[in-house]
């Protein structure tokens, strides 16, 4: 793996866990970390959430972020998934440097 | 209008032929759905749960809906005929006292998919219907209608008497012109999942991979026993692989491998190119270290891959609301576009 791929991969996943266990502890999933994976479908389909937990997802950003969600994209699709929802923290962290 | 082009910005209506339907009856059929499902069982009368057959490898078999009818269930399914499925079933019921009823011999499934496929559907059998939640059904005007689809778009399924199928397909394309409807085929339905990320146990689910490999640990519980939950467990702890969306401007085929840097770190398991998109996309089995989105150094033959957070597209159906938008007052609304810049969607981080 080449240093480049593997500081991108790196810094996705660091993103992912730390999402995985704020969103298991704010919206008290009952999986576990490595049950979640990272496409798997947040509404309707998959885990099956709703507005209020969209909320709560809001929120979990805010908290364990520091990331407040403009108006810049649809939210409908910035949090369809773990993946997408780490897209939106990269992009803040990559806007900041 | 084209199929794909109706799928994802009016509606298209097609044969469902692939879609198995069996009724399972009788006091024990909570029981032998139960050992059956590797997802809990918690579904509601009226309602819908999505969730798998298992192989007692772990691998899938089929994709499977369970519909709570009263005392009763209806399934429906992927991967597997309406006799086979029924077959399935009764092999798997033990001592429970089951009837197992293959709906598929008297009945046919016509789909229904597309932002506007609601109000397509609502001409046919009333405003009503317009309010049916997604993953829940009901019962009425000779047929049953079952709010799901596997397009990322508002769908249904509506299994009919065979003697009608031929009658209501034509109602609907006929009362659907004013909608632009189109006649969506098996590949043109089967596209729409791959760019939206559903699992196809025609695709995806013809390898060997489990679950786990496949993203879908939602439809599984480890903590309850059902066929294949031994095996699964073991492939848990021994998984390699991981299921990964990919895009390219140059063809990608299936079965072709992706490699990194001269290395091969997985396969291409589905592709086929978006129209919606203008690219080419696909799902590949990659080595767990390699497979995450956002990045664009990996090949395929020639093709030049990136990877994607999926879906693959910014659904119409994520914005048209029932209670404010039409197919005909369309161009005055304001939708954000199809496919998102990849800063927002795709891939932020990649070089």
């Amino acid at each position: 793996m080449t240093t480049d791929i593997s500081s991108i991969i790196a810094t996705r996943e660091r993103v992912l866990e730390r999402l995985r266990t704020a969103l298991i502890r704010q919206l008290r999933l009952h999986q576990t970390v490595d049950e979640l994976d990272p496409d798997t479908p947040l509404f309707g389909s998959g885990l099956g959430l709703d507005s209020l937990d969209a909320v709560e997802i809001v929120v979990c950003l805010e908290q364990e972020f520091g990331i407040r969600l403009g108006d810049d994209a649809p939210s409908a699709a910035r949090m369809r998934t773990l993946n997408t929802i780490a897209n939106l923290v990269l992009a803040a962290q990559d806007g900041a440097k | 209008m084209i199929a794909a082009e109706a799928l994802r910005m009016s509606a298209a209506v097609g044969r469902a032929d692939h879609v198995a339907a069996v009724r399972i009856t009788g006091g024990g059929a909570f029981n032998v759905l139960n050992r059956l499902s590797p997802r809990e069982l918690f579904v509601r009368d009226g309602q819908i749960l999505h969730t798998l057959l298992l192989r007692e490898d772990a691998r899938p078999l089929a994709d499977l809906y369970v519909c709570a009818d009263d005392e009763d269930f209806i399934l429906l399914a992927e991967g597997l005929s309406g006799p086979a499925l029924a077959e399935h079933v009764r092999a798997h019921a033990g001592a429970n006292q089951i009837d197992v009823i293959d709906l598929t011999r008297d009945h046919a499934m016509i789909s229904l998919d597309g932002p506007y496929a609601w109000e397509v559907f609502a001409e046919l059998a009333g405003p009503e219907v317009i309010g049916l939640p997604y993953m829940s059904f009901f019962h009425g005007d000779g047929m049953t209608s079952f709010r799901v689809g596997k397009t990322g778009e508002y769908g249904y399924c509506l299994m009919v008497p065979r003697e009608r199928v031929s009658s209501l397909y034509a109602t609907l394309l006929d009362r659907g012109a004013a909608f632009d409807v189109a006649e969506a085929d098996l590949a043109a339905l089967d596209q729409c999942a791959l760019e939206n990320w559903f699992f196809n146990v025609r695709r995806e689910g013809a390898t060997d991979a489990s679950p786990v490999e496949l993203q879908l640990q939602w439809r599984v519980s480890y903590k309850r026993t059902f066929i294949g939950s031994e095996a699964l467990a073991r492939r848990r702890a021994e998984a390699t692989r991981r299921l990964l969306m990919c895009v390219s401007s140059r063809e990608l085929v299936m079965g072709a491998p992706v490699t990194h840097d001269g290395h091969t770190i997985g396969t291409i398991v589905n592709a086929g190119f978006s129209h919606t998109r203008g690219d080419w996309v696909a799902t590949a089995l990659v080595d767990r270290a390699y497979s995450h989105a956002g990045i664009a150094a990996y090949t395929s033959g020639d093709s030049p891959l990136r990877t994607l957070a999926a879906p693959a597209l910014n659904n119409r159906s994520l914005y048209v609301n029932a209670q404010k938008h039409s197919y005909h007052t369309r161009h005055e609304a304001k939708f954000p576009p199809l496919v998102l810049p990849e800063t927002l969607c795709g891939s932020p981080t990649e070089r």
